[in-house]
């Protein structure tokens, strides 16, 4: 163990040793590797570390801020509601108001004690077999009920049934109820317009939910809003033309004829002469829009604009005013009406009531066929296709109300002499109450035609002439000479006022062919004729009394309509007579 | 010298970092305020689109006129017996 070479420097451990560190046995030699990989391995971790800094920095750095906001930020829905509907004096005919929607996790309600459950029955108005079988599910979301109003909700919330909960949604009421509905409409559960006024404005009454992103704090107060992540719209408020007072006028006119008169149904129309608003259009039989559990088709037809007609003697003043218009005739032309028969085309057309002669007022005040025909042969057949079309026959109008029925008016090249002469007093075409209504617009203006409106207008829409007002003047002359002891339409005189019209009768054609004993009773008139403001279409549908004929059944109603019309919106009377005179037998229209 | 500015630093510092809590803190006060607020706003609207609903419904003409003729029995006017009044007195 002796070394020979003893070392020399260093610390000497014994003084009789060698230097402890000097010892070759202790002497550690590092091979000089490894600190080089220790300095790689530190460098790496390092770089490791730089690395992760950056990806979770830079890389997924939205990520991980979603993921913190999601831990303090609360989203709240912001609802909207739907925009009211109105009359135009601003009466509400259609609102939403908040309700909720019950709705029930089965397993958890069906846990409660049964005396609770047959108090939420009770609430819920619903019998309890049958809230039990909805529970009786597989699924963990039931709706129980919709639509439930508030003060039922709060009752339901003391009840503290566990796994009962409910959700926000809106319901439409509508105050005016089956007087209204028809102009109005409706909307679905899930408040989207069904019909009406509802469906044609869905767009712009529908409300679009928004959300807000907030700080809540641990009270549950909101303490910082961080703005919208979608701003709500609420839907847009709706103005109607129609008149409360007017509507509701029209419907008991139109309600009291159609039982009066033991027919399948009625429909009547108030327009605006100045503006083309629609004041009232009135339907019966109606409906609830409150409650629609027991809704038919035959109460939601709209028959002023989506049924059409074969409009009879109403279009007669058409026909005239066309022949007046261009010169071939003057209000006192005679015609040889002879023996109330005229053959066209191997076709007898009749008078019920002949008379020899008549001049172009007096067949309009009798309604005769003959002459109206024989006035008809003056005009070329194009002509008179162009009046139709120009006054909206044949097409649907476009009024912002759905479902407009378009009529019928075939190409004047396919009409054979028969046909023509069928048209000219209102057989052979078809139209809609609405149409026909509109057309008289020309007669009650000063020959022009304006848009009808479904919303409140604020100025009077420009007119496209379509007779000289001395025609209009002319034919206004004659309708009011109908309505008169001598014409067709004695029943449709208003004390105090003068009136103009025509009647219509035609016969409905079931299976094909015209009936004998079904008719569509129809009556327009202006009022009053000093200054019109109205014009006032009805329609009896299928009256089976003892009349049947428009002057029988419609003109007494426009009568009762324009009365009550005429006083309710305050026009002076232009007419000194109070006592009506109704022959014991008055003139009926030719069929 | 330079001790003393930092000192009046300072001293600006804590009552600025104070006043920000301060105002925070009122920040949030009237935040809460204005929710409330702006929920009170939203149920009045609710109330008023209640409240012109019962006008509607209790204005109803159908509900006046059957009201008119039984309760207070008023009859329909007639122009038989009514009396027109020009204007500008009798002529």
């Amino acid at each position: 163990m002796k070394r020979d070479k003893p070392f020399t420097g260093g610390r000497v451990a014994a003084s009789k040793g060698m230097a402890f560190s000097k010892s070759p046995v202790l002497a550690v030699r590092l091979p000089d590797w490894r600190s080089r990989v220790m300095l790689i391995v530190l460098f790496a971790a390092f770089a490791a570390l730089g690395l992760r800094a950056l990806w979770l920095q830079g890389m997924s750095t939205q990520f991980l801020q979603k993921q913190g906001k999601s831990r303090y930020e609360r989203t709240l829905e912001l609802p909207a509601t739907r925009g009211k509907i109105m009359d135009r004096n601003g009466q509400v005919l259609a609102s939403s108001l908040p309700v909720k929607a019950v709705w029930a996790i089965p397993e958890d309600v069906l846990a409660s004690p049964p005396e609770k459950l047959t108090e939420l029955a009770r609430l819920l108005e619903m019998p309890e077999a049958e809230m039990r079988k909805k529970l009786d599910s597989d699924r963990t979301f039931v709706y129980l009920k919709r639509q439930v109003e508030m003060d039922v909700i709060a009752k339901i919330d003391k009840l503290k049934i566990n796994g009962l909960d409910t959700r926000k949604e809106y319901k439409r009421f509508y105050p005016q109820g089956e007087v209204m509905t028809h102009m109005v409409g409706f909307t679905s559960v899930e408040d989207v317009g069904q019909e009406g006024m509802e469906l044609a404005q869905q767009k712009s009454l529908v409300g679009v939910p928004g959300s807000r992103r907030v700080i809540k704090d641990r009270l549950g107060r909101i303490v910082e809003d961080l703005g919208f992540s979608k701003a709500p719209h609420d839907g847009k408020d709706l103005t109607l033309s129609v008149d409360s007072k007017l509507q509701y006028i029209a419907f008991t006119s139109i309600k009291n004829a159609v039982e009066k008169f033991n027919a399948k149904a009625g429909a009547a129309l108030v327009l605006d002469v100045h503006t083309g608003e629609v004041l009232a259009l009135a339907n019966y039989p109606t409906y609830n829009p409150n409650d629609r559990s027991k809704l038919t088709g035959e109460q939601l037809r709209n028959r002023v604009i989506t049924d059409v007609y074969e409009p009879g003697s109403i279009i007669k003043p058409m026909t005239v005013a066309l022949a007046l218009e261009t010169k071939r005739v003057t209000p006192n032309t005679v015609f040889d009406t002879g023996a109330g028969r005229i053959v066209i085309g191997g076709h007898a057309i009749r008078d019920s009531h002949p008379k020899p002669m008549l001049t172009t007022s007096g067949i309009i005040q009798k309604s005769s066929n003959v002459g109206v025909v024989k006035i008809s042969q003056l005009i070329p057949p194009q002509e008179m296709w162009e009046l139709y079309t120009k006054l909206g026959f044949g097409q649907a109008p476009r009024f912002g109300f759905p479902g407009p029925a378009a009529g019928r008016v075939r190409p004047w090249k396919s009409w054979r002499p028969v046909e023509y002469a069928n048209m000219a007093f209102g057989h052979g075409l078809s139209v809609s109450l609405l149409q026909m209504a509109r057309s008289y617009m020309i007669f009650a203006r000063n020959g022009d035609m304006i848009p009808l409106s479904f919303v409140k207008v604020d100025e009077e829409p420009a007119g496209q002439q379509i007779i000289s007002p001395k025609t209009a003047a002319q034919v206004r002359t004659m309708l009011e000479s109908v309505v008169s002891p001598e014409g067709t339409a004695s029943r449709a005189q208003v004390a105090g006022y003068r009136v103009g019209g025509k009647t219509g009768t035609a016969q409905k054609i079931v299976n094909g062919r015209y009936s004998q004993t079904s008719y569509v009773g129809s009556f327009v008139g202006i009022a009053p004729m000093s200054k019109p403001r109205f014009v006032i279409a009805v329609m009896v549908d299928d009256p089976k009394g003892a009349v049947h004929t428009g002057g029988g059944v419609a003109a007494p109603t426009f009568a009762d309509l324009a009365a009550n019309a005429l006083r309710a919106v305050n026009v002076p009377p232009d007419s000194s007579i109070t006592d009506i005179i109704i022959p014991e037998t008055p003139l009926e229209e030719s069929l | 010298m330079s001790n003393k500015l930092n000192i009046v630093l300072a001293a600006g510092l804590i009552a600025c970092g104070l006043t920000l809590v301060n105002a925070r803190y009122q920040a949030r006060h009237l935040f809460i305020e204005l929710e409330r607020l702006q929920q009170t706003s939203r149920q009045l609207d609710i109330d008023w689109a209640q409240l012109q609903l019962d006008q509607s419904t209790l204005g109803k003409n159908e509900r006046i006129e059957q009201i008119a003729r039984t309760n207070l029995n008023m009859t329909p006017l007639t122009p038989a017996r009514t009396q027109y009044l020009t204007t500008g007195g009798a002529r």
